[in-house]
């Protein structure tokens, strides 16, 4: 990891004007960034606006004050230089594997037979080979989310936003997605920058954990995590991993059972 | 009798087809017991009457005559209204003013039965190629209107995202999300555009034509020749059955995770 910052986010607001009703404040002045090659998590209760952060930085949402920085320049749509895997289901449901995962570089104009190439490559990355002529609707909710990770990845972004991507998988499949997550880290050595709400899945994964408070959003607090890399499912078993993990429950905690209340 | 029963549930070619055939099968019994009781032929006649017509027919080559008369007229009329549909059901979906304002006229069009119109259109365009070509537009349009703008505004907003995620140009969004996720629905409003079409057919003819199936239908009925009116009936029968299948299968191989 180089110390160069990647992605910078500074004094983000983001207020939602509703027709004829009161309007909500999902973000408050928002400062953070993220290092070349760093994984950073961002955890908070529910309707803490880490959603609308990660779009605002994607470019699909314009914030209502502040700005974000990839490599020291303003952007404010989306482009090549960010990819995002979305907390639901956005694969095309009438492409198949290979199509879905080359559906970017496509959009981009890159050949059909070179987008193929480089779709395959990420197939293999995330273990989806043999299911390259499935639809989506054949696959599990886990092979589907590979198939998600592996189309962000193949436009080669320099950074990786990756909203709740493992939400909907089952205990089982989210640690493996965890682990194979980790690997393709290491290997494609991209900024990540991934929301949870899963506080032992951002403390296993991550070098920093960003804590949202509630409504609207503000960073609470960034704790770094120094637990030693590579990392491996028995790491969650030691006390210092516990340890941390108890931490950030208690900052969040009380926000959480509020949350809980209110819906 | 039992794997005849699981044959038969089965989603595949084979099985579709003696389907199929096991309820043609089942018509032709009903309809020659029935036609054993009603022993009046100006009413009822029984399958082989109507299938000896029917060989007439096509020996004394008026069957070719009507057939290509009626196909010609209904294939180019229909191919047209689907266009014309797309087409309007475009507009209306790209344009929230268009759509609100022509929303309630074509409604209240597609609620009018515009087939009691066919006197009046043979009055204006003469009998021919010319009314059964608007007659057959005027019924078949609409289906393909409505369900091209509703197909085209159902769109699921969370692949229109992605797709700007990965810099898609308006044109980009409509050609790879918002057109393919509305072709299914759009083939369904064809389906029943084709079903209107035949009818829009057969009374242009009734009405004004020297040749077609209408046409053979209204003379044979005026000679009380009851297998030949049948025979022709069983032709109209058969073209509405081909166009429903065809279309059913290719709405289903365009929405293939509709299934699940
Ligand atoms: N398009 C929108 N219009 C109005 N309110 C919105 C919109 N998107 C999000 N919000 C509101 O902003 C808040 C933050 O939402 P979100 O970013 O999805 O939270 P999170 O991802 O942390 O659960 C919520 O109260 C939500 O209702
Ligand atoms: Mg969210």
């Amino acid at each position: 990891m180089s110390d160069a910052i990647r992605l910078k986010v500074e004094k983000i607001d983001k207020v939602f004007k509703r027709r004829d009703k009161p309007s909500v404040e999902a973000l408050r002045s928002i400062d953070m960034s993220v290092a070349e090659g760093e994984f950073v998590s961002i955890v908070g209760a529910s309707g803490s606006g880490k959603s609308t952060l990660l779009r605002i930085i994607d470019g699909l949402i314009a914030p209502s004050g502040g700005r974000v920085l990839v490599d020291g320049r303003a952007v404010d749509k989306p482009g090549p230089d960010r990819a995002m895997v979305f907390q639901q289901d956005s694969l095309l449901p009438w492409k198949t594997v290979v199509d879905n995962v080359a559906y970017g570089l496509t959009l981009a104009g890159t050949r059909r037979a070179d987008a193929e190439r480089t779709a395959q490559r990420f197939i293999d990355i995330a273990g989806l080979q043999g299911f390259e002529h499935h639809y989506p609707h054949q696959l599990s909710g886990g092979m589907r989310q590979r198939v998600n990770v592996a189309r962000a990845l193949a436009v080669n972004p320099k950074i990786l936003l990756l909203d709740e991507p493992f939400a909907a998988l089952d205990a089982q499949t989210r640690e493996i997605m965890q682990t194979e997550l980790l690997s393709i880290w290491q290997e494609t050595r991209k900024t990540v920058l991934l929301i949870t709400h899963q506080i032992d899945e951002a403390v296993f994964l991550s070098d920093r954990v960003i804590v949202f408070s509630a409504r609207p959003g503000t960073i609470r607090e960034e704790i770094p995590v120094t637990l030693p890399r590579p990392r491996t499912l028995e790491l969650k078993r030691s006390p210092a991993f516990v340890e941390l993990v108890d931490h950030i429950w208690k900052l969040i905690e009380a926000e959480v059972r509020a949350g809980i209340k209110q819906s | 009798m039992r794997q005849l029963y699981e044959f038969l549930e089965q989603d595949n070619r084979s099985a579709g087809f003696a389907r199929v055939a096991i309820s043609t099968l089942a018509v032709l019994l009903v309809w020659q017991l029935v036609s054993m009781l009603v022993t009046n032929r100006l009413l009822l006649v029984p399958p082989a009457e109507v299938a000896a017509a029917l060989v007439k027919e096509v020996e004394s080559g008026a069957m070719w005559t009507n057939a290509v008369a009626t196909v010609t007229a209904v294939v180019t009329s229909f191919i047209v209204s689907v266009a014309i549909g797309v087409a309007v059901g475009l507009a209306l979906a790209s344009s929230r003013v268009l759509s609100l304002t022509g929303g309630p006229v074509l409604s209240a069009l597609n609620s009018v039965p515009i087939i009691a119109l066919a006197p009046l259109f043979i009055a204006w365009l003469g009998l021919g190629f010319a009314s059964k070509f608007v007659l057959v537009i005027m019924v078949a349009v609409f289906p393909v209107v409505v369900t091209t703008e509703a197909g085209l505004r159902a769109t699921d907003k969370q692949l229109v995202e992605a797709a700007r995620s990965f810099n898609a140009t308006p044109l980009q969004i409509f050609s790879t999300v918002t057109f393919p996720y509305a072709l299914p629905f759009i083939v369904s409003g064809i389906r029943v555009a084709w079903a209107r079409a035949l009818v829009g057919i057969v009374v242009a003819e009734f009405f004004g034509s020297f040749a077609g199936f209408g046409f053979a239908i209204l003379s044979a009925s005026q000679t009380f020749d009851t297998a030949r009116v049948l025979g022709y009936v069983i032709m109209l029968g058969a073209m509405g059955l081909i166009g429903s299948v065809l279309f059913a299968t290719l709405e289903r191989r365009l929405a293939p995770w509709r299934q699940e």
